[in-house]
């Protein structure tokens, strides 16, 4: 690892400010970015840490839904949002391993955007809405591709706004050796329609399944999707899984979520 | 790649093993690269086998990958792995009944020793034993309730046998010399009884976990008679201990514990000598027992602690013939490899969605010869079948064309987790001992990752069998979720 400086402001304005200097880059639970860093596949000159701004963390009801603070940890969100989301809450607990979900920040997945990383599916499936310093940004138009979001530099995002489904569920099939999602899917059931959002499989990052949305928002059931199949053109084959392999998973694990949404 | 051919009668009786296998030894030789393809792996091939005739090919090959050395069981879980897909996938395609086949077709109990066509000799086993023992406490016969049970909650059930033997405890040094080694493979251990009573036993085997320290402490308190707690293991050290060869091929006890069995000998025969003299009785006439050396047929008696302080303080003592001090070393080169054996199942479910595998139940009954500490014996097989379940799940090594290793860190190279594996059921209660060791005992350190992979392979084969996807009759290991979901589907 390279030298760098740390600082670790209290206040989002703060935080912008040392942003500002020379090869800066913002410091979250720092799940990749240290072990990028370990490897000196990164070396940013200051890490301005992210976690030690009260107004990023918690957890709490609010307008337009369940309010979670960027600098928030996996654990936190396992625990608090229990109750108000319990399929998040579940996804949440299901990141990584203990030692992961505590100093993993939910900001931090979504601005890294990993094409197997568990968070996105959620936002994406839930219709919800990062908050940054600057703007808010609609789940539809943050994401764009793999480890790529709309962002603009030095921009920090603050929290996300999860509107509630009537149901939802969250399910995840582990690539064997990384635990990561290999494909994993999170359906949300709103008064709007169901959203099906999937990551993991694709080359694109995280994506919506438009047609077992349609099918699924006239009929809620896992019956709803037998006829339909992903396309396998857009997925990655790899040695943990072939394109097919993982078209399947969509369709399997989509049909799994349904059913335990219930 | 090995490919193996069996032949048999209509009945099952085995007539024939055929094996061509290429072993891709990576870009240079290390230590044991052509050995674990070639003699570790070619002299197994009639398993427990009665089996008249047996070919073995095999051709070593420099590739553009890493070099490659031993790994648990090294060749070995190869053999078993090979000839226990081969016996099962036969079964299936005459369909013949796994466990009679393999009953029919083990050497017998009076067969031994047994030679058989690729050289080895199997010295003692009883492999009918360890097959009925495995078949009862797995309740096969309660195995349908469980097929439909796993069926309930949309799992397909299966399960695989596998009856394994290997040779270990390496090794005879001329054996291998005839193989082509250039080592010995003795090994030593020196016993030191200090003045203070207490022991130090300085030995040629490393322990990095296996125990050494605790069994080996064991056995030398066992033969003196004194506690555990007065003796302490050195090893690791070079400049301490005796030369050995090590801790490898699951040789430790059978070989370095028998080292120090022999070293202990002199001790006792040593000690004879100056409890003939303080007794005043002939040297024949003294008997040691539980700590003590007695003139038998008399109460007359000296304590094992009282012979070595007169060792040490050699004021009544023989000096004239015998020299003061209480050490003795031993060589020992053993005359056989030993050969541990055992019949393992496995039981898996297999989600016919995802392809993935779990293992659900896994048992072993192991022939270890006589065993020195249970506790151990079972931590060792734990570890072996967690390894081997590994190895038929999970665990790859795979290169891109060019050499560039694509599983190059734990993120792409899958390790088996807790949750990967079961409870496992262990018995070691069949127990023929070895003939040619003094201390009787079989290696069991190998023994685990030798037997497992194929009985794990073979009940997901079953699985998916039973399941109906009839056309799927091999799935080459890691047997990963892409794989078994792929064989299903194509």
């Amino acid at each position: 690892m390279h030298n760098f400086d740390f600082v670790k402001p209290a206040t989002i304005a703060d935080a912008v400010k040392a942003l500002g200097a020379d090869g800066a880059q913002p410091l979250s639970g720092g799940q990749t970015l240290i072990p990028t860093m370990k490897q000196r596949l990164a070396a940013p000159t200051v890490l301005v840490s992210l976690t030690g701004i009260g107004e990023m963390k918690g957890v709490c009801m609010g307008d337009g839904g369940l309010h979670i603070g960027a600098a928030t940890s996996h654990a936190v969100v396992a625990q608090e949002a229990a109750s108000s989301y319990p399929a998040l809450a579940a996804l949440a607990g299901g990141i990584g391993d203990p030692a992961v979900r505590n100093k993993g920040t939910i900001g931090g997945s979504l601005a890294n955007n990993d094409p197997a990383a568990c968070y996105p599916s959620a936002v994406l499936a839930s219709g919800a809405t990062v908050v940054t310093n600057k703007r808010k940004i609609a789940a539809d138009d943050y994401f764009q591709g793999m480890f790529s979001t709309a962002l603009a530099e030095g921009e920090i995002i603050t929290s996300v706004i999860f509107p509630i489904p009537q149901k939802a569920a969250y399910v995840k099939f582990n690539q064997p050796a990384s635990r990561f999602a290999l494909t994993a899917v999170f359906v949300a059931k709103y008064a709007g329609g169901v959203r099906v959002a999937v990551t993991g499989a694709s080359a694109g990052g995280v994506f919506r399944w438009a047609e077992a949305e349609a099918a699924l928002s006239s009929n809620f059931s896992a019956s709803a999707i037998a006829g339909l199949s992903a396309d396998a053109s857009d997925m990655i084959g790899d040695l943990h899984g072939t394109q097919a392999y993982r078209a399947n998973l969509v369709k399997v694990l989509t049909g799994r979520a349904v059913t335990a949404a219930g | 790649m090995t490919k193996i051919e069996l032949a048999c009668d209509l009945e099952g009786n085995f007539i024939a093993f055929r094996t061509e296998t290429l072993a891709n030894v990576g870009a240079y030789l290390s230590n044991f690269s052509t050995v674990t393809p070639t003699f570790l792996h070619g002299t197994l091939m009639a398993g427990p086998y009665k089996v008249p005739n047996v070919y073995v090919n095999v051709k070593t090959v420099f590739t553009n990958t890493a070099p490659v050395d031993a790994y648990r069981g090294a060749g070995r879980p190869e053999a078993t792995y090979s000839l226990e897909r081969v016996v099962d996938k036969m079964c299936r395609e005459l369909g013949l009944d796994p466990f009679e086949v393999r009953r029919k077709n083990f050497v017998t109990t009076d067969m031994f020793p047994y030679t058989t066509p690729v050289a080895l000799a199997y010295d003692t086993g009883d492999y009918h034993a360890t097959l009925d023992k495995v078949m009862e406490m797995a309740d096969v016969a309660g195995f349908e309730k469980r097929r439909a049970a796993s069926a309930a909650k949309g799992k397909l059930r299966g399960m695989g046998l596998s009856t394994w033997i290997e040779a270990c405890g390496i090794a005879p040094s001329h054996l291998v010399g005839i193989l082509g080694a250039r080592v010995g493979l003795y090994d030593a251990a020196t016993v030191r009884v200090n003045a203070t009573g207490n022991l130090s036993v300085m030995v040629g085997a490393h322990s990095h976990g296996q125990g050494h320290e605790t069994v080996f402490a064991q056995i030398v308190a066992d033969k003196l008679g004194i506690p555990e707690s007065s003796v302490e293991i050195v090893h690791g050290d070079t400049a301490k201990i005796p030369f050995g060869m090590g801790s490898y091929g699951s040789r430790s006890l059978a070989v370095c514990g028998s080292a120090m069995s022999k070293a202990v000998d002199k001790i006792i025969a040593k000690g004879k000598k100056i409890a003939a003299h303080m007794l005043e009785a002939a040297e024949g006439d003294i008997t040691f027992e539980d700590g003590k050396f007695s003139v038998a047929g008399t109460d007359k008696a000296k304590t094992f602690g009282e012979i070595a302080f007169s060792a040490y303080v050699p004021h009544n003592y023989p000096l004239e013939t015998l020299e003061p001090g209480l050490e003795e070393t031993a060589f020992y080169d053993p005359a056989n490899f030993t050969y541990p054996a055992g019949a393992y199942l496995c039981e898996v479910e297999v989600d016919e969605g995802t392809g993935k595998v779990d293992v659900v139940a896994f048992h072993c009954a192991d022939d270890f010869g006589n065993i020195m500490n249970p506790m151990i014996v079972e931590g060792q097989v734990h570890g072996g079948v967690g390894q081997g379940i590994g190895q038929a799940l999970c665990e790859f090594t795979t290169y891109d064309e060019n050499g560039q290793l694509l599983t190059g860190s734990y993120m792409d190279y899958a390790m088996p987790r807790a949750e990967d594996v079961p409870f496992y059921n262990v018995d070691y209660s069949c127990q023929t001992p070895c003939t040619h060791n003094p201390l009787g005992v079989k290696g069991c350190g190998e023994a685990g990752a030798i037997g497992s992979p194929p009985a794990v392979v073979n009940a997901v084969i079953d699985a998916l069998q039973r399941g109906g996807h009839k056309h799927v009759t091999h799935i080459d290991m890691p047997v990963s979720p892409s794989r078994v979901w792929t064989a299903m589907n194509a």
